[in-house]
């Protein structure tokens, strides 16, 4: 398969341009590199994250809000990262503020209180995100607004949701219904129609769909590109990146590397030839900075070709997996959660350790609340002891509403039922089901041990926003007719003895940040993480490609960071050769440590 | 022509929804208030999440959070009058509402 190599043509490029994709596959590096070559041939950018666990900041090198700020070194180009938890406590500020003085203070917490459920904070940042696209006023000093989306799961809920509570508006009856914080109905449902306007015309918007030549990535860029297509976004293109071909043709792990790339590619080819797509080279160096930037889309490995420096380099301690699951067993039950950003192989991480459990003898169920999760693909196989399931939003929107229904509609008149369905439509209503079934897969934990696999950070740092959200909410009320599992589950979630959380990242600069700050996240919010996971480490793949020599040592300082800096406990994981999926792969995956000989 | 005034605590919706729990009477009497609404009342409802600019302006309400906070919440006010407050009308409450409402001789509809 012959396609060219991926480069923004500024005569070519539409008004809006959305990077979406897996996470881990590159979105944030090329939506910045396509900014940064759009602005120096002279044209106005705005570079937008959606992302609620932005890494903008650390590519561009720069402190971000979300207001327009000035990137330096790159005249002409603005960024600014959505950041939910932020769109929704300006939205609280905006209503709270000018009543102060006005109303009690109780009033004042009161309305506090209510607008910090998890429907405020994703409203707040989808209202931000459709007025940039659905207004045209408020981008009008840019020639391209650009938008580096969080993961797919994440993007697809706010594309779809400009088209959800259009359709709701639409068909809305009663005008004072669940509209939750969307307070000024009129304005709003232009600012939503014009967004779905915008995404469905291809002379204002391309979809840049990124991927690696990796086949679940490539999997999920199909479904995505059919997903977006139905709710109308056709104006797409395919960028594949990090495409590797070896210099070295005698080297093992990087024949299997250029090989595994290859593979994926061509399993592919069908979707790669239904649309326009183009190939990035994979380059030598973590991609930050305005500098590492230029090479992504220019570079040719100017940098490959420097003779890798043996340092004064120390390997810092790391465990193995194994160890960590023997450990993780003696409890007997519980749950055990993957986080981290996309791409580093929750997932695979999360399915080694629920095969290694249940071929101890352990009852296990494997679970995922990432919407776009591929947890069947990579388990490929039955393995006795261990289910498996998934969060699936839509079945669990009916499922709830239909609980609803039958709960509460018994004690209902025909108008109330009518009513109450009506505003179980409510897109809102996702959001709360959601976090529900999450709770219940956690209350499992009780008797056997669960594995989850969680969605990117972003998504998941909301979800234990809302579980707070919740918690605040239940304490002020008297009588509840919660699931036991809803009302313990921040409870369990900061029980150590009840709840593992596992930190997955891979040995580079912006996984090894971003699951610090959740770190951090978590522990504000009183949940102590057990361990951090290296997942896909070089360190002695021992290859004589001059590319992967350098990819392997900018591995070391992350490594000693992780040890050193953030973990009380880490385990090692190298790169495999051929992908690990179904039970075998994932078992001999799980058992790999480091080889002292070689240290 | 009779007004309805609702003042309500601090929701996302007017049946409660997104709450952590769903009140039958809450969704009954907004399903009532859709009713009247549709004979002709005037219906008025204030979401303290959302417009809290008309609980500060109403003197009544206002100084009912300030004596008793925001459990007096909701007040529902018939033509000016406060019917209710502290918490919506119950099955057995709602048809006198709905009577009151309309007028003496109209059918019970709730």
């Amino acid at each position: 398969m012959n396609l060219p190599n991926y480069q923004p043509d500024p005569s070519l490029t539409t008004r809006y341009l959305f990077f979406t994709g897996k996470g881990g596959v590159g979105k944030t590096s090329l939506s910045c590199a396509t900014a940064l070559k759009l602005a120096e041939a002279g044209k106005r950018v705005l570079l937008v994250s959606t992302d609620p666990a932005s890494n903008l900041d650390e590519v561009l090198e720069t402190k971000l809000t979300n207001a327009p700020t000035p990137i330096a070194g790159a005249p002409g180009l603005d960024a600014l990262n959505i950041n939910p938890v932020e769109a929704a406590a300006a939205y609280r500020e905006r209503l709270i503020g000018p009543m102060r003085g006005l109303l009690p203070e109780a009033a004042l917490r009161s309305m506090e209180e209510q607008l910090s459920g998890s429907c405020t904070v994703e409203i707040a940042a989808f209202d931000e995100f459709s007025g940039l696209i659905g207004n045209p006023e408020a981008v009008k000093g840019y020639d391209h607004v650009i938008f580096d989306t969080a993961p797919t799961g994440h993007t697809l809920r706010l594309m779809s949701l400009a088209k959800a509570w259009d359709q709701f508006l639409d068909t809305n009856t009663s005008g004072t219904s669940c509209l939750g914080p969307l307070a000024g109905l009129e304005k709003q449902r232009v600012i939503y129609e014009g967004t779905v306007k915008t995404l469905a015309d291809a002379s204002a918007t391309t979809l840049l769909l990124v991927s690696r030549p990796q086949l679940a990535a490539l999997r999920e860029a199909e479904r995505t590109s059919k997903e977006l297509r139905a709710l109308g976004v056709g104006n797409q293109r395919l960028v594949i990146n990090g495409v590797f071909e070896t210099k070295c043709p005698d080297d093992l792990t990087s024949q299997a590397m250029q090989q595994r790339g290859l593979a994926a590619l061509a399993a592919a080819q069908e979707f790669i030839s239904s649309l326009p797509s183009f190939i990035v080279p994979l380059r030598p160096i973590n991609i930050l900075g305005i500098g590492g930037l230029r090479v992504l889309l220019d570079g040719h490995g100017q940098a490959a070709e420097v003779t890798p420096q043996r340092n004064d380099w120390s390997l810092p301690e790391m465990g193995s997996l194994q160890d960590l699951v023997a450990d993780i067993e003696k409890q007997g039950s519980g749950v055990i959660m993957t986080m981290g950003k996309g791409g580093v192989g929750k997932t695979t991480v999360a399915a080694a350790i629920a095969v290694m459990l249940a071929r101890r003898g352990h009852s296990v169920h494997l679970s995922t609340t990432d919407p776009a999760a591929h947890v069947a693909q990579t388990l490929a196989g039955q393995v006795d002891g261990l289910t498996l399931s998934k969060i699936d939003p839509a079945a669990e929107t009916a499922a709830y509403q239909a609980e609803v229904m039958n709960a509460q509609g018994a004690a209902m008149d025909e108008a109330g039922r009518s009513l109450l369905e009506e505003d179980l439509r409510s897109p809102c209503t996702e959001e709360i089901a959601v976090f529900r079934a999450f709770a219940r897969e956690v209350g499992q934990g009780t008797n056997r041990f669960v594995v989850l696999d969680t969605a990117p950070t972003g998504h998941t740092l909301l979800l234990l926003d809302a579980s707070e959200a919740y918690q605040r909410e239940l304490e002020r009320q008297a009588r509840s007719t919660q699931p036991e599992e809803v009302l313990r589950l921040l409870e369990r979630l900061r029980d150590p003895a009840f709840t593992r959380i596992l930190l997955v990242t891979l040995p580079e600069a912006t996984p090894v940040h971003e699951a610090a700050a959740l770190q951090e996240d978590l522990r504000r919010a009183r949940i102590e993480p057990f361990a951090w996971i290296i997942n896909q480490s070089l360190l002695q793949s021992g290859s004589c490609d001059p590319l992967l020599q350098r990819r392997e040592e900018a591995e070391h300082p992350y490594l000693r960071e992780v040890v050193e800096k953030h973990a009380t406990r880490t385990a090692w994981l190298p790169w495999q050769p051929e992908e690990p999926t179904g039970p075998e792969a994932l078992a001999r995956l799980a058992a790999s440590s480091l080889e002292p000989a070689l240290i | 022509m009779k007004t309805i005034q609702v003042y309500d605590p601090p929701m996302c919706c007017s049946t409660g929804i997104c709450g952590t729990d769903i009140d039958p009477d809450l969704v009954n009497f907004a399903a009532m208030l859709a009713q009247l609404g549709a004979r002709g009342l005037k219906i008025e409802r204030y979401n303290l999440g959302q417009q809290p600019m008309a609980f500060a302006q109403n003197p009544a309400v206002k100084s009912l959070l300030e004596k008793e906070g925001t459990e007096a919440l909701p007040v529902i006010f018939l033509d000016g009058e406060i019917y209710l407050k502290g918490r919506y009308p119950t099955k057995e409450e709602r048809p006198a509402l709905f009577r009151t409402a309309l007028g003496e001789e109209a059918e019970v509809a709730p």
